[in-house]
């Protein structure tokens, strides 16, 4: 396990916040740390920021995020990694499409290559890492279009030839089922589970055999179509399985 | 080209190369990625008769000469895992592991694996890291003797007793498992991981099981032991990582073997790496099968290892 010090953590909203940190980690926009505290539970999370100083963005839910919030300047941290793969370099005109805290991944990204960005949130509160010129949707109408980011984009979705897409796994379902098969983009999406190992060992993060943490994070989207799980049921930390209460059994 | 063929009690096996239990096997999806991807077989994870969440995370630490890991036995537990498993197409590939605290629950498990289609069980006697079961029950040779003569005469299922290192006298505790159809040796060796510079413990549960390339020595001696004392069918299991690691482990005694921590370092293509480096081995060592070399160096009184 390797350990760092922050160098500060920035609050992006009321629960939200970017921990800024002193090391010199090799990165690639997409990939993912196993970060520690010390009476916390390890947990992944994504680089928002893979030049140097990196940084993670994460939402508090939880004792251990709390405690990460908390953290000062100056304080260590533990993390493993970098792990996973990483979004594919784009050429062409680019879109990213975030949902949930799925603009956390895509920032990294966004900040190497510039792209049209399309944000959805419940609502205005819940926006964090917004930029000049970001497509805004929110549930409640509160910002921007009223209504979903996956409908915000589809009817733009012609226009690009590489997307980038991180959120929720009902939003991305709602996005593949919309979108049809006949879109010319090559549509590349960062996958979200459970996950315990973060080497591929543990099988907690796997759909239909499939490894988020190291076969993944970032699928293209026919392999994402190809899971017959994704969208229908996730596990539990026992390995259950739970549907999604849109799911389709 | 030489055959690479094995058997496990009654269980004839196209490879000797199996997944290990906990490793990539708590989804149907991966044990059949497995068994797709050139596994002979495939361990489940261990199922007891409830639900557990396992242990917090940290639940594993990667060390220089392997992993240490402290899951915490989680899985869905057997009425879930059933349902599961109802339409998988290979149950006659997957050997399920079950662990319990008394012969009670080993019995209610087994005959509902039995129920469920599945023809073996791997029982899991030797867990290091949670408490009234796994080992603590697998030091006790007579609650072992208990629990496999009950299975073994309420169902008609292949019994393979998965014992642990961490006893005094491996031996006594095999004799007493004798009544299974083979051994599986080892489970991990207790262990405890240090963070230095939190000057905390490297698992939420402290007390966690090495696996991995460091403690193969300590499997090869176990499979020595046994075999030298049995002659029973073994399925070798701790450190495996490469064809000659295996080889090793067949020249002991070992009809099969499994795999687990390796997946960190070869990942999936591990099956067809060790069977190509296996059978091109017998192929120049001049064996047509694998059985020419199990326990080559136990047998013909080359017991003191000479």
């Amino acid at each position: 396990m390797e350990h760092s010090r922050v160098i500060e953590i920035t609050r992006q909203n009321k629960d939200v916040f970017t921990l800024r940190f002193d090391s010199s980690i090799k990165a690639k926009p997409g990939q993912f740390l196993m970060l520690w505290v010390p009476g916390g539970k390890e947990v992944p999370m994504s680089l928002s920021d893979t030049s140097n100083p990196a940084a993670i963005t994460f939402r508090t839910f939880g004792e251990t995020t709390r405690a990460i919030s908390l953290l000062k300047a100056g304080d260590r941290f533990y993390y493993r990694g970098p792990y996973g793969n990483s979004y594919p370099v784009p050429s062409g005109k680019v879109a990213y499409i975030a949902g949930g805290t799925g603009l956390a991944s895509l920032n990294a990204m966004i900040m190497k290559y510039a792209g049209d960005v399309f944000v959805g949130a419940r609502t205005k509160e819940d926006l964090f890492l917004l930029g000049d010129g970001y497509n805004v949707a929110t549930d409640d109408g509160s910002a921007g279009f009223k209504g979903t980011v996956v409908d915000l984009f589809i009817p733009n979705a012609w226009k690009y030839d590489y997307v980038y897409v991180c959120g929720p796994e009902q939003m991305v379902k709602a996005l593949i089922d919309k979108l049809g098969k006949d879109i010319k983009a090559r549509i590349y999406i960062s996958l979200e589970r459970l996950m315990k190992c973060g080497i591929g060992i543990c099988d907690s993060c796997s759909i239909n055999g499939i490894r988020v943490c190291r076969d993944g994070t970032i699928f293209n989207i026919d392999q994402v179509r190809n899971m017959s799980e994704f969208g229908v049921f996730k596990r539990n930390e026992s390995g259950k399985i739970e549907f999604f209460v849109n799911g389709k059994r | 080209m030489a055959s690479i063929s094995t058997r496990i009690g009654t269980f004839s096996i196209e490879n000797p190369v199996l997944l290990a239990s906990g490793i990539l096997d708590e989804t149907s999806g991966s044990i059949l990625r497995s068994l797709r991807e050139g596994a002979g077989a495939a361990v489940t994870k261990s199922i007891g008769v409830t639900e557990r969440k396992g242990y917090s995370t940290p639940v594993i630490s990667e060390i220089k000469t392997g992993l240490l890991n402290a899951v915490g036995l989680s899985n869905p537990g057997i009425e879930n895992f059933v349902e599961e498993y109802k339409n998988f197409p290979e149950k006659r590939k997957v050997v399920v592991s079950i662990f319990g605290g008394n012969v009670e629950e080993f019995s209610i498990l087994a005959r509902r694996v039995e129920q469920a289609g599945f023809d073996k069980v791997e029982l899991n006697l030797s867990c290091p890291h949670v408490k009234g079961v796994g080992s603590e029950v697998g030091q006790d040779p007579e609650l072992v003797e208990e629990i496999i003569a009950e299975i073994k005469g309420h169902t008609s299922l292949q019994v393979w007793a998965k014992l642990s290192p961490n006893v005094t006298d491996l031996v006594a505790l095999a004799k007493a498992a004798q009544k299974a159809d083979a051994y599986v040796l080892i489970n991990t060796l207790r262990a405890i991981g240090v963070e230095i510079y939190s000057r905390k413990f490297s698992l939420s549960n402290v007390v966690g099981g090495y696996s991995g390339p460091g403690i193969k020595p300590v499997a090869l001696r176990a499979v020595y032991d046994v075999y030298k004392e049995t002659q029973k069918d073994i399925v070798g299991v701790g450190g495996i990582t490469t064809w000659e690691d295996a080889v090793e482990f067949f020249l002991l005694g070992a009809r099969a073997i499994e795999v687990g921590t390796a997946f960190i370092y070869e990942d999936y293509p591990i099956y067809s790496k060790i069977n190509k480096g296996l059978s091109d081995y017998l192929d120049s060592e001049g064996f047509s099968r694998l059985d020419d070399i199990v326990g080559v160096m136990v047998k013909d009184g080359a017991f003191k290892g000479h």
